[in-house]
């Protein structure tokens, strides 16, 4: 049986590390990342900080009763891409088969580069001393015949590690491992298993494969595999082509609002942000998506599709508007975000309507001018009066951008 | 770090290839010497890229930056005492 070679690598709170890297007075500290000024969420936390209890996602005011000298620095997310980015083309000099998971985490599939680099842990103690070199960050690499196994490993050791589970050893390694370390086995998940009686991916491994499969479906199935170690979803290079059904922006409010009008100023900004891309894609949508999360973090969604499609701010704008209507809003709104989807590829066609062709021809000299400036460089007056929010890095960010669009 | 936002006179080598190295700049009729460069990353505002670099003098940090497009340097950020 042929095994792959798979190697997991994690970077160590990734944002924090980077800010002490930068401000050498921070280094050794407990450090939290937060958003904008008001906001009071921690998104990262120094391992310093982590040594005191505070955790991702914990709010300041809880932070601190953890950590009374714990300091709180602003995040910068074009930073941490650069240095993302920098990191996976590190990646790609050991092989072309890298998946980036996420801002922090990649797969590469060394299969088909042993010979060439001599062994997998070579490789990772190189690209650990390069990282280290160069950006003066830590990693914790896992490496294994598949993804589950190689991104369980890299879990094992933190920070600074490097974990090898052999084929050999698969069986010993999760005889005893909780569910829950598995990546795709939540604490909802691991609770439902634990009414069956089970705890350990050993006894996920042996339990009955067909009352796992008729509780669960085709999850019992794969949650089998994943107790008894097998995972064969492939490496898949980030630069091949992704189907991406949708154009979307959200965005972190600098601070909670109830104000319809100022909610609406937000909407323009996000509108104008999604048409932009869109019309950089050279696509238009027929469905708008309008997401609101509230204060205390409820989540809803509404989507509409209309009759035409569209690619222009406004018409995106009108579509939210009329979504936003459908909301209750009875509490304020903490996170914004406004998608276009069911798309097809944009045909231009020429207007006998003089009023939409000027539309057309603002909405051109626009777009030129912020290609050119800057995004908001040009902007509707309202725009420029709502204060920028904090970007939310989404999970779907590659380091090469989105370059294929999935139309209908 | 306590955002300052204005043009500076910078001292820098290009190279090896295309690596920018900021060594000196002016900063209130005051020379400062980098003595590190602590971190440096890029950002990029429509065709414009910026390279950001995060420097000490030995007594304080500095972020400036260099426009590629308008070949401007600035003092984009100070934080006093932590260089």
């Amino acid at each position: 049986m042929t095994h792959r070679t798979i190697l997991h690598c994690d970077m160590n709170a990734f944002f924090a590390a980077v800010e002490q890297q930068s401000n050498p007075a921070l280094r050794g500290r407990p450090i939290g990342i937060i958003g904008s000024g008001a906001r009071t969420i921690i998104t990262t936390a120094s391992y310093e900080a982590r040594a005191f209890g505070v955790r991702t996602g914990m709010t300041v005011y809880e932070a601190k009763q953890r950590c009374p000298q714990i300091e709180l620095v602003v995040g910068n997310n074009r930073k941490y891409t650069d240095t993302s980015a920098g990191i996976v083309e590190v990646f790609r000099d050991y092989t072309p088969l890298v998946e980036v998971f996420s801002i922090d985490e990649s797969f590469l599939d060394l299969t088909g580069s042993l010979k060439m680099f001599g062994s997998a842990k070579r490789v990772a103690m190189q690209i650990k001393a390069r990282i280290r070199h160069r950006y003066g960050i830590t990693c914790s690499i896992g490496i294994a015949p598949n993804k589950l196994l190689a991104k369980l490993a890299s879990e094992m050791k933190k920070p600074d590690g490097l974990t090898v589970i052999p084929p050999d050893r698969v069986g010993e390694v999760l005889e005893e491992m909780p569910v829950g370390e598995l990546c795709g086995i939540g604490k909802r998940m691991e609770k439902r298993l634990f009414t069956l009686g089970i705890t350990t991916c050993g006894e996920l491994g042996r339990f009955s494969r067909r009352t796992l499969k008729k509780r669960f479906g085709i999850n019992g199935e794969k949650m089998h595999d994943m107790g008894r170690g097998i995972d064969d979803s492939p490496v898949v290079p980030s630069s091949e082509k992704e189907e991406v059904k949708s154009v979307g922006h959200s965005m972190t409010l600098p601070r909670d609002i109830e104000s319809r009008d100022e909610i609406r100023r937000y909407l323009l900004r996000l509108s104008e942000m999604v048409g932009r891309r869109a019309r950089r894609y050279g696509v238009t949508g027929r469905t708008v998506t309008l997401t609101v999360r509230d204060s205390d973090f409820e989540t809803r969604s509404i989507r509409e599709t209309g009759q035409g499609w569209t690619n222009r701010s406004d018409g995106i704008y009108h579509a939210a508007l009329a979504i936003l209507e459908k909301f209750p809003l009875d509490k304020p709104v903490r996170l914004l975000g406004v998608r276009l989807s069911s798309l097809r590829h944009h045909v231009r066609q020429y207007t006998l309507f003089p009023d939409e062709h000027r539309q057309e021809m603002i909405a051109e000299a626009m777009d030129e001018v912020n290609d050119r400036y800057g995004n908001f460089t040009v902007a509707f007056g309202s725009v420029l009066k709502s204060e920028r929010g904090a970007r939310v890095i989404s999970p779907a960010w590659r380091p090469e951008g989105i370059r294929y669009v999935n139309v209908e | 770090m306590n955002d300052i936002n204005a043009p500076v006179r910078v001292g820098a080598v290009f190279g090896p290839g295309n690596r920018i190295q900021p060594v000196w700049f002016d900063w209130q009729r005051k020379k400062h010497t980098i003595e590190k460069i602590t971190y440096r990353w890029q950002e990029s505002r429509g065709a414009a890229r910026t390279l950001h670099f995060a420097v000490s003098d030995g007594a304080d940090l500095f972020e400036l930056v260099y426009n590629t497009d308008s070949q401007l340097w600035l003092l984009a950020a100070l934080e006093v005492g932590n260089g």
